[in-house]
């Protein structure tokens, strides 16, 4: 399977599923992602992604508990499958070759 | 975490545009979302800004991962063949521009004057719509006999209002409302101004709702209410609660008025409105000896509100009772015949038939609507007719696609379906230029014509209903036909090459002189009205108003102060003093015959009068000079005479009340008012000085001008207190001229866009028509054929066809403009056929043109260059 296939959004909201495990739901993420961006999310930019990974194969889910402030709704909970957590480790492999050969140039040098 | 206000909840359309559009199983946990989310922006933000948002979010909810499939959109699966449709429509526009361009622009201009009708329909039809009541409320009317025709008056006697009032339980509201010309003055600024005496209930049952002030404040006899146009003439646009304002109802009457309520702007569309309202009691005021019990005296209107509407037919019987009443304090020839009530719901449309009512009428205005009903169809029917004569012309360069369409499986009915897409694709298209020209070009124009304004608004949820209808009109009119005539060939013999196509369908030949007929009909419209406008411009009015100025004066006393400092003045020919005047005021009277009742209008004058108006005589004489002779005589006009079928009128008597007077004279005559009311028959009587109401002038030629400002320097000097009125005789009839002029314009306007359309569809025809035959023509030339013989191959067809529509045009034509023009004006220019020739002149001009165009092309082409493209 290609990791390309993972859009740039997509992986950022994978990560934080990861990071939240049990609290991992669709407002829990929106809320995480908007503070670590410092930038306003829409639910539906958010629920899009899920459903796309989902589909994917990069998550699983289930239905958690519902509260009053939901209106009575539940939560559906998403976790992260092995396979996705095999590509986020591929992916940050990458990246970290990639960084690790930009070559160390010299600001000092550029100025001339 | 602070509690949460359980009462705010997040809006439901948003909801139910999630529940329907998402998928099933989502749902719940995507609602739960945008609860919790809610809850969450409530807690910063405030409940509105968070339901703004909630719905926000929702709408970005829609998108494709989430959408649910639609059962029926899997079943279509010609989604994609739509998608092909729509594709081909596109690539064909851009491929012939030229057709493209003539049906989008035919089309769309039809639409902009549909749009543009629409318009100017709602306008009319939402006459007086505004009033809450409107349907509660009704105008008492009465119906007395006339010389044998019962008709219907708006006035009602004075004491009806009180009594119904007091009479029956189920009248809620009461509402007199009488007029009188005024002065009314604040500080610097004097005018004159027609006052409206009202019940203080007139408010209420009328919904004109108020700027500033309040409504009850009318009951108070010392506060005055202005209309928006009135309070910005007397005090800008500053809010004038609490001001002062001095009524002046007549020599030594006036009284202070404080401003207690000004209105907010009226609606465009309104029977009748208000400058200034008083109370009703201040009649008194303005007319000591005003007796409220006299039955004898009117007011202008009463106006009853009932609790339900359908009580009207039993208060009409109950007011029988006050017929005898009335009878019995009136003369014979007023007597009335049965009282009656008309609601306000649809008083702009019979206030046609009423008379002497508050109401203006838009009779005319249904008159004109049926008009543009007409000329919008026209204009839709020449475009359709343009798109489907190129339709099917063109269809020749589609043969192959259809061809290879059937042939890999495309049924007939998917052919016609085709072709209805991408039909209803243009339409659409230019149903959106259509708006676009209607709103931005039409619609203003026609409003600055006229000066005034329809109030059209793009968001009427009726003009929503009003252009899908017309989409689909146009579309299925234009489309049909095209659709069935080019999706019957079979496959074999359009891929053979066997169909000969297009060139010489029938329906061509007969929708293109359909066109020429129409565009005939509206071309001979335009020069009718253009022609019409000069003709009453320039047409006698019976008497000389160009060299009469006059003014209004408030008695004799101040007539004769007047004429002593004007008589000096060389400049004047002639002076004279009367109690009405032709074209500004006249009173009605009704003739005693031993046999019969003759109704009249009847003007008081002096001995000056008709030299002074240069009003010829037919036969007899004026007025003599003398003070109190010729008491009992009157000069009548020619209608008169011929009505009465008197061999000789000199002599004749009849009585007036119970006096009796001679004919001594006979009048030519002479239009009084505008040409577009008839002649009516007419008496002029010996007005007693102490009545004079207005002073007439007649002034050497050329200074007409010079007369007027010494009128009128006069007037400042001797009452100062009051604002001149006056001017020239000629402008009495105010807009009329321009009225008619703007006619021509409309129908210059309308003749115009034919001609263009028409022209069009013909260049398009002939264009696509030489393109088929560019071999032909190639190889006659080659072989020899000279100019003359290529122009005679091409024109022989439409030469024909000219002839025929021309002469079936030029009739018709004819005879819709006569009955147009006697229906539009009482007196109109003589119609022959001068107007229809000029048109069908004009035609022949253009499209002679248009052919010629086609036939140059074609003639200077490269023979080799035809024969070789292929």
């Amino acid at each position: 399977m290609k990791i390309t296939k993972l859009g740039e959004f997509e992986e950022l909201v994978l990560l934080t599923v990861a990071a939240l495990q049990q609290e991992a739901y669709g407002v829990e993420i929106k809320r995480e992602l908007e503070s670590r961006l410092g930038e306003k999310l829409s639910v539906g930019s958010i629920q899009s992604a899920l459903k796309r990974m989902e589909e994917k194969g990069f998550l699983t889910s289930e239905f958690g508990e519902a509260t009053a402030k939901r209106g009575g709704k539940r939560k559906r909970i998403y976790s992260t499958t092995s396979y996705a957590r095999k590509v986020l480790a591929e992916m940050r492999e990458v990246r970290a070759g990639l960084w690790e050969a930009i070559p160390q140039l010299s600001p000092d040098l550029k100025m001339i | 975490m602070t509690t949460q206000p359980n009462d705010i909840h997040p809006p439901q359309w948003p909801l139910r545009l999630l529940r329907f559009f998402l998928k099933k199983q989502y749902l719940e946990e995507i609602e739960g979302d945008m609860e919790e989310c809610f809850r969450d922006n409530l807690e910063q933000l405030s409940p509105a800004k968070a339901r703004r948002l909630y719905a926000w979010e929702a709408v970005k909810l829609l998108r494709p991962a989430l959408l649910e499939n639609f059962e029926f959109l899997r079943n279509l699966t010609q989604a994609a063949m739509f998608k092909n449709y729509f594709k081909i429509s596109m690539r064909n526009m851009m491929k012939s521009p030229l057709s493209a361009f003539i049906n989008v622009f035919g089309l769309s201009a039809a639409i902009g004057i549909c749009v543009f009708g629409f318009a100017f329909g709602r306008w009319t039809y939402s006459t007086d719509q505004f009033h809450e009541h409107k349907h509660e409320v009704f105008l008492a009317t009465f119906f007395a006999d006339r010389d044998g025709s019962v008709q219907q008056f708006g006035r009602t006697p004075r004491p009806l209002g009180e009594m119904l009032r007091h009479d029956f339980a189920h009248i809620k509201k009461v509402c007199r409302l009488d007029d009188r010309n005024v002065v009314v003055k604040h500080d610097d600024n004097v005018f004159h101004e027609r006052v409206r005496f009202v019940d203080p209930e007139f408010l209420d049952m009328f919904t004109f709702p108020l700027k500033w002030g309040t409504p009850g404040s009318l009951a108070d006899v010392n506060s005055i209410v202005l209309s928006e146009e009135a309070a910005i003439k007397y005090f800008g646009e500053t809010n004038p609660i609490g001001q002062n304002m001095v009524v002046i109802f007549g020599k030594n009457v006036n009284k202070a008025f404080k401003v207690t309520g000004v209105a907010a702007k009226f609606p465009v569309s309104r029977s009748f409105g208000f400058d200034f309202l008083v109370n009703f009691e201040n009649l008194k005021t303005a007319e000591p000896g005003y007796d409220m019990q006299d039955w004898k005296a009117f007011v202008n209107a009463t106006f009853v509100q009932l609790d339900n509407p359908a009580d009207a037919a039993l208060l009409r019987q109950g007011m029988e009772k006050y017929r005898r009443v009335q009878n019995e304090a009136v003369q014979k020839e007023w007597a009335i015949t049965a009282f009656g009530l008309e609601p306000l719901a649809t008083l702009h449309e019979t206030s046609e038939d009423i008379r002497d009512d508050i109401a203006h009428s838009s009779e005319s205005n249904y008159a004109s609507i049926v008009y543009m009903a007409v000329v919008a169809l026209m204009m839709l029917l020449l475009a359709c007719f343009n798109y489907i004569n190129i339709a099917i012309v063109s269809a020749a360069k589609r043969l192959k696609e259809i061809g290879i369409r059937k042939s890999i499986g495309a049924a007939r009915s998917l052919v016609i379906i085709q072709f209805l897409t991408e039909n209803i694709f243009i339409t659409a298209f230019a149903l959106v230029v259509g708006v676009a020209l209607g709103t931005f070009l039409f619609i203003p124009w026609f409003e600055g014509l006229f000066d005034f304004s329809m109030g059209f608004k793009l968001n009427d949820p009726q003009l929503w209903i009003y252009l899908p209808a017309i989409l689909l009109f146009t579309g299925i009119l234009s489309g049909l036909y095209p659709a069935f005539y080019i999706s019957k060939f079979q496959v074999v013999s359009i891929l053979k090459g066997s169909v000969k196509f297009g060139q010489s369908n029938p329906l061509t030949k007969g929708l293109l002189v359909f066109q020429l007929i129409l565009a005939c009909v509206l071309v001979t419209g335009g020069i009718t009205f253009t022609r019409n406008s000069d003709f009453l411009a320039k047409r006698s009015w019976g008497y000389e108003p160009a060299r009469v100025v006059y003014a209004e004066v408030p008695d004799g006393a101040a007539f004769e102060q007047l004429n002593a400092a004007l008589l000096q003045n060389p400049n004047v020919v002639s002076i004279a003093g009367s109690t009405h005047q032709l074209g500004k005021r006249h009173t009605t009277t009704v003739l005693h015959f031993p046999d019969r009742e003759y109704e009249v209008d009847h003007y008081a004058v002096d001995a000056n009068y008709f030299e002074t108006m240069g009003l010829p005589f037919e036969a007899g004489r004026g007025f003599h000079h003398e003070e109190g002779s010729d008491k009992q005589a009157v000069v009548v006009n020619e209608l008169m005479v011929k009505n009465m079928a008197w061999g000789n009128p000199i002599g004749e008597t009849f009585k007036i009340d119970t006096v009796e007077y001679a004919v001594v004279g006979v009048l030519k005559n002479f239009h009084s008012y505008s040409f577009s009311r008839p002649l009516r028959p007419t008496i002029f009587s010996v007005a007693p000085k102490a009545d004079f109401h207005y002073m007439s002038i007649k002034a050497q030629q050329g200074t007409e001008l010079q007369t007027l400002k010494a009128l009128q320097g006069q007037w400042a000097k001797l009452f100062p207190e009051t604002p001149f009125e006056g001017g020239h005789q000629e402008d009495v009839w105010g807009f009329y001229f321009q009225e008619i002029g703007i006619h021509g314009k409309v129908w210059r306007a309308f003749a115009t866009i034919a001609v263009l359309l028409a022209s069009l569809g013909l260049y398009g025809l002939i264009k696509l028509n030489v393109a088929g035959r560019v071999k032909e023509f190639s190889i006659r030339k080659v072989l020899g054929a000279g100019a003359k013989h290529i122009t005679m191959k091409i024109a022989d067809q439409y030469v024909i066809l000219f002839a025929v529509a021309l002469a079936l045009g030029a009739p018709v034509s004819y005879v819709l403009m006569k009955m147009v023009m006697n229906m539009a004006y009482a007196v109109h220019m003589p119609l022959d056929y001068s107007n229809v020739m000029i048109a069908v002149v004009i035609l022949i001009f253009v499209l002679l043109t248009t052919v010629a165009a086609q036939i140059r092309k074609v003639v200077k082409a490269n023979a080799v260059q035809g024969l070789k493209t292929e």
